[in-house]
């Protein structure tokens, strides 16, 4: 891994992204911060409705319509802010400078249009190189996500393809400008356990090779595992734990990640009886004034009720939202 | 050699069970151009109050053995026998105790319940077809079994879009384990759910079972799902079983080679050195046209000349544990 100081490619600083509803708001993203830093693959768990999504989404500048408005916080992007770019900068700097990839590459891709169609669509927006250009560059791309026969590949259209395939052009595309920050958002969650491997491999390989950072946006702690040097936990909006991969699996702070990872069912050990975490997360329209996860916890106290717990730390890069670390 | 071999299977039987769907061109003179074998030759056994875990990735036909065994299909050959009687045919009365008797809990929580009824109807619905007892009776079982499932008995008034996905699934539970079943079948019943909400359905599913001695078809792609649910595990591949054995046995030695990649593909919640992964090359071939010889030729990392042209068997490798490989003769 790089150095921590001057090498950060995209921060996020106190990020808020709500929904204004007629019934009220609802705090999707309440203050998220992390850094992310050049060749490196950070982690961002959580369950569904965290927020997690829409996080990257909110540095996509992507948000779904009806209500949703990033209001306070900042996305720098090599220093510089892209929240206060226009829309029409904002082009620009998708699929150049910062891209993503989603969860179901059904719907990712154009079914009306072949894939050499789609992936051409994009290298030309990029670079307006001549046709000639661009169709070859397309083959490459394909070949570079390991299709095997891309010239004929690039005619077909994505009825034609499996889903794993699917998922490889998706992510062609996605790399085609050559980004530095690559946004995969639960990419491997729509396919097969044998084929996740081979695609987690194939982004392995693909970021060694670009020295793109990643931000991978997950709920298995097996992939983190798997593929991220750092990762950052989220619960109902904020991100509650932070650090090294080996550093947090060995040494979770924060009591939800204690537990969600204590309530995975294992490969070994017994298998009587897995811990589980009481109740829901809290409505995101009605959070708790203290910390979130407090009605659930097992060590609640009353200080977590009555105030939301700063970020101590609890080791090297290692932050965890939780009042119980004050003694250390 | 079948997997029942080795138990009596008094519950369940399943006997060289297959499904093959013909593959047609044209809409009125519709040619048969071949077909599809999605179930090709599946046997095996289920007891009360056990767990038989189906694993395989998706096309491997695990769905389509659930839908044979739940009757909502017809085998092309073979037979599925609840204590003995086969249940396809059935008719009238005896289909409706047989849909009693077998339930089923689907992956989909959001579109198993209907959007119009409050769940205690839902529940009520087979209690009422079975004609379980007068308004009172059926409110008290629905009662107990909202209760069971840990859920409010007040809850019973509200629609389904006020639970989440989580107490979404338990309500299909309740609604299965309405009519008493001897057998439901799980099709991946937990893999929509939350990790935190998982682990919540997974103790429920095993505290049921302690209590109602129910048996489990539990269809999963997650083995560490299926190793802490399952009592015996059936791995599948294109059709086929290609290893079956107690859940301990066979997780303690992984015998065939799609067996092993399946195994090695799972990512372990554990930071670390990746040796020793097998990653497949290419993609699960069609069902339509498979292999010839052991159907996992094509991408086995192991495979030899013999395993293009004879299909191998499945056979008894240790006592109980069953795979279907040429690198693996009968002990």
């Amino acid at each position: 891994m790089t150095d921590a100081k001057g090498d950060v490619v995209l921060e996020v600083r106190e990020l808020q992204t709500h929904f204004f509803l007629r019934r009220g708001v609802v705090k999707a993203v309440d203050g998220v911060s992390f850094t992310l830093r050049r060749g490196e693959v950070l982690g961002l768990v959580g369950e569904s409705g965290c927020g997690k999504s829409l996080t990257a989404l909110s540095i996509m500048r992507l948000l779904p319509k009806g209500g949703a408005r990033t209001i306070h916080g900042q996305v720098l992007l090599n220093g510089d802010d892209i929240l206060t770019r226009t829309p029409g900068e904002m082009r620009e700097i998708r699929g150049r400078k910062i891209s993503m990839i989603l969860q179901d590459p059904q719907t990712s891709l154009n079914p009306v249009f072949t894939i050499g169609d789609q992936l051409r669509e994009a290298i030309f927006r990029r670079s307006g190189a001549r046709n000639r250009d661009v169709v070859r560059e397309a083959i490459d791309a394909l070949r570079r996500v390991d299709i095997s026969a891309p010239e004929q590949r690039i005619g077909q259209f994505p009825h034609q393809m499996s889903g794993g395939m699917k998922q490889r052009v998706v992510g062609a595309i996605s790399i085609s400008g050559h980004p530095e920050v690559l946004i995969a958002d639960e990419p491997t969650t729509a396919l097969d356990v044998t084929i996740q491997l081979q695609y987690l491999k194939l982004l392995q390989r693909l970021q060694q090779e670009t020295g793109m950072a990643i931000l991978f946006i997950t709920h298995d702690f097996g992939v983190v595992a798997r593929m991220c040097d750092r990762v950052a936990v989220m619960y109902a909006g904020r991100i509650v734990e932070c650090g090294p991969v080996a550093e947090v699996f060995a040494n979770p702070s924060h009591p939800y990640t204690q537990a969600l990872i204590a309530s995975v069912p294992k490969m070994t050990g017994n298998t009587r009886r897995l811990y589980t975490i009481e109740g829901q997360p809290p409505s995101l329209m009605d959070l708790p004034a203290g910390c979130r996860f407090a009605p659930r916890c097992p060590h609640v106290e009353e200080r977590c009720e009555s105030a939301y717990p700063p970020s101590f730390t609890v080791g090297r890069e290692h932050t965890a939202d939780c009042w119980r670390m004050t003694a250390r | 050699m079948s997997a029942s071999g080795r138990r009596g299977g008094p519950l369940l039987q399943v006997e060289q069970l297959r499904k093959y769907y013909p593959f047609t061109k044209g809409v009125l003179f519709a040619k048969t151009l071949g077909q599809v074998k999605a179930v090709d030759d599946v046997s095996f056994g289920i007891e009360a109050g056990e767990t038989l875990g189906l694993v395989g990735e998706s096309g491997c036909g695990k769905t389509t053995t659930s839908k044979l065994i739940l009757n909502l299909e017809e085998p092309s050959g073979g037979q599925v026998l609840l204590h003995g009687k086969p249940i396809h045919g059935l008719a009238g009365d005896a289909l409706r105790e047989y849909r009693a008797r077998v339930q089923a809990v689907f992956q989909d929580p959001w579109s198993s319940l209907n959007p119009r009824m409050t769940i205690g109807r839902t529940i009520a619905e087979s209690l009422i077809v079975t004609g379980w007892g007068n308004r009172a009776d059926i409110a008290d079982r629905v009662g107990e079994l909202l209760d069971q499932v840990g859920l409010r008995r007040d809850q019973a008034v509200q629609y389904p879009h006020e639970f989440s996905g989580g107490q979404r699934q338990r309500i299909a539970l309740a609604s299965a384990l309405a009519s008493q079943p001897q057998l439901i079948v799980l099709d991946e019943p937990v893999s929509a759910l939350d990790v935190s909400i998982r682990a919540q359905m997974m103790n429920l599913l095993k505290d049921v079972q302690a209590q109602s001695n129910v048996a489990y078809l539990l269809v999963a792609h997650d083995l560490a799902t299926v190793r802490h649910m399952a009592d015996y595990t059936a791995v599948m591949y294109l059709g086929k079983i290609v290893e079956y054995g107690p859940t301990q046995a066979l997780f303690d030695n992984v015998t065939h080679p799609y067996t092993k990649a399946l195994f090695s593909a799972v990512l372990l919640p554990r930071p670390g050195k990746h040796e020793e992964e097998i990653v497949l090359a290419g993609e699960v071939p069609s069902p339509l046209n498979p292999p010839s010889g052991c159907r996992f030729h094509t991408r086995c990392p192991f495979a030899m000349a013999q395993c293009s042209r004879e299909e191998p068997p499945l056979r008894e490798i240790a006592p109980g544990h069953l795979a279907a490989c040429h690198l693996h003769p009968p002990q």
